[in-house]
């Protein structure tokens, strides 16, 4: 087969991928359009980016007076002598003269200001990212537990993973919610942080241990027979090789962790998920918001791959 | 009398299986002497080496390297390690890490030698095999021949007093078998105290002071290359060396 045979062969294979693709979205297009349902996907790019503005409210009682250009306004406080020069507006809301309460909009800056869904996306990122920082950790020490020679060390990591597998992760959440939580007096955002870096590191210590048993034993022994501790072996020969071997399934486990987190939503937290659901609530657009949650999931764990493929490339050179 | 620098006294080794690997074995090995050890495949000679720098441990008997003893849970292996060296059948060199840097991490760890003494020592020792060139380069770009004398300078990066090989060319292409030994020659020409495990009937006849024959466990018989090369060896030793040298 010639090289331009192959490439138009290539192509062709190209193309039926693109067809099957469409036929696909024209499918679910049709679908859509054959339920009893009014889309409206005009009304979901607000709640991810605002274009509304920014409120400038009121910190106090008191009386309005406006500036003589129009850019500018004071509020006199109603019982004290405060006074608050409020400027930088695009529009205004109140009038000359207008008796107003704390808290009320004053003025309308123009701008773009994140909406639900971004908030949420951002707090499902600091989540997921902060998780996995800690699942790291847990992960390589409870794999370290896995191989030691020490049998405490060894029943004990055993044990973690074991209990941690055994369990599904929503039970896992509600006890560290509820139980660890209020034993040590959490936040719900550091309690999602620890039940999901516990839940990602009994995985991830499996993923290490496989790493370092896929490592040949002479390395030890080469490293040991030049005087390395074992932990100094360990840490300058055995993990750089392991954890190059297992990249591509530490990967795999921390786009789980992402799409775990979503799970973090059944406690008070406004994550991607809960952010949906409270979208759906006020626009009574589920098949939009749902749509739009998921390409936004979809974001995330697609520029963690990449980074990850880039970062594999980097560590190819033996 | 030269100092002994190695005293190996009634060691035997049991695997738990039952499986004996070394039984009853003795030997010392003075400053500047040339060792090897040979015989069959399975008859310990490679468990006797590994038993020095305690990479296998024992079942009885007791090991005294540089007068320390070796098995004992008090010695600090660590630095006993760090001044005897071993060279690998399969190498094993770091493959994450370039040819500089394998010969400058452990002296780096272990010694904490500033960066700078450790890369001109690394340097000199790449130089005296022969690789200086391939500083730069990671073990995988290597030939087998290559990839063996990067190992033994890496070894001698610690200054060592001990170097322990264990079959040091088994694993290479028959052309590159020579280079290897050439640089363990010249170890042994400045006074290396080196015990070596080997098929290499030509090297041990040309380098060893004494030869080791080890059978089932147990050494056979030791002497000088010139008698245990010669016609005064006993049966069963000919046999093996006919096997060995016709086979």
């Amino acid at each position: 087969m010639s090289a331009a045979e192959a490439r138009s062969r290539r192509w062709a294979w190209v193309a039926l991928y693109l067809a099957i693709v469409m036929l696909l979205a024209a499918g679910v297009y049709a679908a859509g359009q054959r339920v009893d349902y009014s889309w409206h996907w005009e009304r979901v790019p607000g709640y991810v980016l605002s274009f509304d503005g920014e409120e400038l409210r009121a910190p106090f009682d008191g009386f309005v007076t406006l500036g003589a250009d129009g850019r500018s306004l004071r509020l006199s406080a109603l019982r004290t002598a405060e006074t608050a020069q409020i400027t930088g507006f695009d529009r205004l809301v109140v009038g000359e003269g207008e008796l107003v309460f704390e808290g009320d909009v004053l003025a309308i800056q123009a701008g773009i200001t994140p909406g639900p869904l971004a908030w949420g996306l951002w707090l499902t990122l600091k989540l997921s990212a902060l998780s996995l920082l800690f699942a790291l950790v847990i992960g390589v020490v409870a794999g370290l537990g896995r191989v030691a020679a020490n049998p405490a060390a060894r029943a004990l990591a055993a044990t973690y993973v074991e209990a941690i597998r055994g369990t599904p992760l929503l039970v896992q959440i509600f006890i560290f919610y509820f139980f660890v939580g209020t034993v040590l007096d959490l936040s719900a955002f550091t309690a999602g942080v620890a039940a999901l870096a516990v839940f990602t590191g009994a995985y991830v210590a499996e993923i290490v241990r496989a790493g370092i048993e896929a490592v040949p034993r002479g390395q030890m022994e080469a490293a040991r027979s030049l005087g390395l501790s074992y932990l100094q072996a360990m840490r300058h020969v055995i993990l750089p090789q392991a954890f190059k071997k297992s990249l591509p399934a530490l990967a795999g486990q921390f786009i789980n962790l992402i799409k775990d987190s979503s799970l973090v939503s059944v406690m008070a937290l406004t994550d991607l998920t809960k952010a949906g659901r409270e979208v759906v609530s006020s626009t009574f657009s589920p098949f939009e918001v749902w749509f739009t949650v998921a390409a936004m999931y979809l974001l995330l764990t697609g520029a963690l791959s990449l980074w990850v493929r880039r970062l594999e490339r980097r560590l190819a050179h033996d | 009398m030269t100092e002994t620098l190695i005293e190996v006294s009634a060691v035997s080794k049991t695997y738990a299986n039952g499986v004996v690997a070394l039984r009853d074995v003795s030997l010392a090995v003075r400053k500047g002497e040339v060792v090897c050890i040979v015989g069959p495949s399975g008859s310990g000679k490679s468990t006797l080496l590994r038993t020095l720098n305690a990479l296998e441990p024992i079942s009885s008997g007791e090991v005294r390297v540089l007068g320390q003893a070796v098995h004992d849970p008090r010695t600090d292996l660590n630095r006993l390690r760090a001044q005897v060296g071993m060279v690998f059948q399969s190498f094993n060199l770091f493959p994450h890490r370039t040819v500089l840097e394998n010969l400058m991490l452990a002296p780096r760890i272990v010694r904490r030698t500033e960066a700078a003494a450790a890369r001109e020592r690394a340097m000199r020792l790449l130089g005296k095999v022969g690789l200086a060139d391939k500083r730069d380069q990671h073990p995988a770009q290597l030939s087998g021949g290559q990839q063996q004398r990067v190992a033994i300078a890496r070894a001698l990066a610690m200054d060592p007093a001990i170097l322990l090989f264990d079959e040091p060319t088994s694993a290479l292409d028959p052309e590159k078998v020579n280079e290897v030994l050439d640089v363990m020659k010249g170890l042994a020409a400045e006074g290396m105290t080196m015990c070596v495990v080997t098929h290499e009937m030509g090297f041990a006849r040309a380098v060893a002071h004494r030869v080791v024959f080890m059978e089932a466990g147990s050494i056979a018989h030791v002497d000088a290359p010139e008698r245990f090369f010669g016609p005064q060896a006993p049966p069963r030793l000919r046999e093996f060396l006919g096997q060995v040298l016709h086979g």
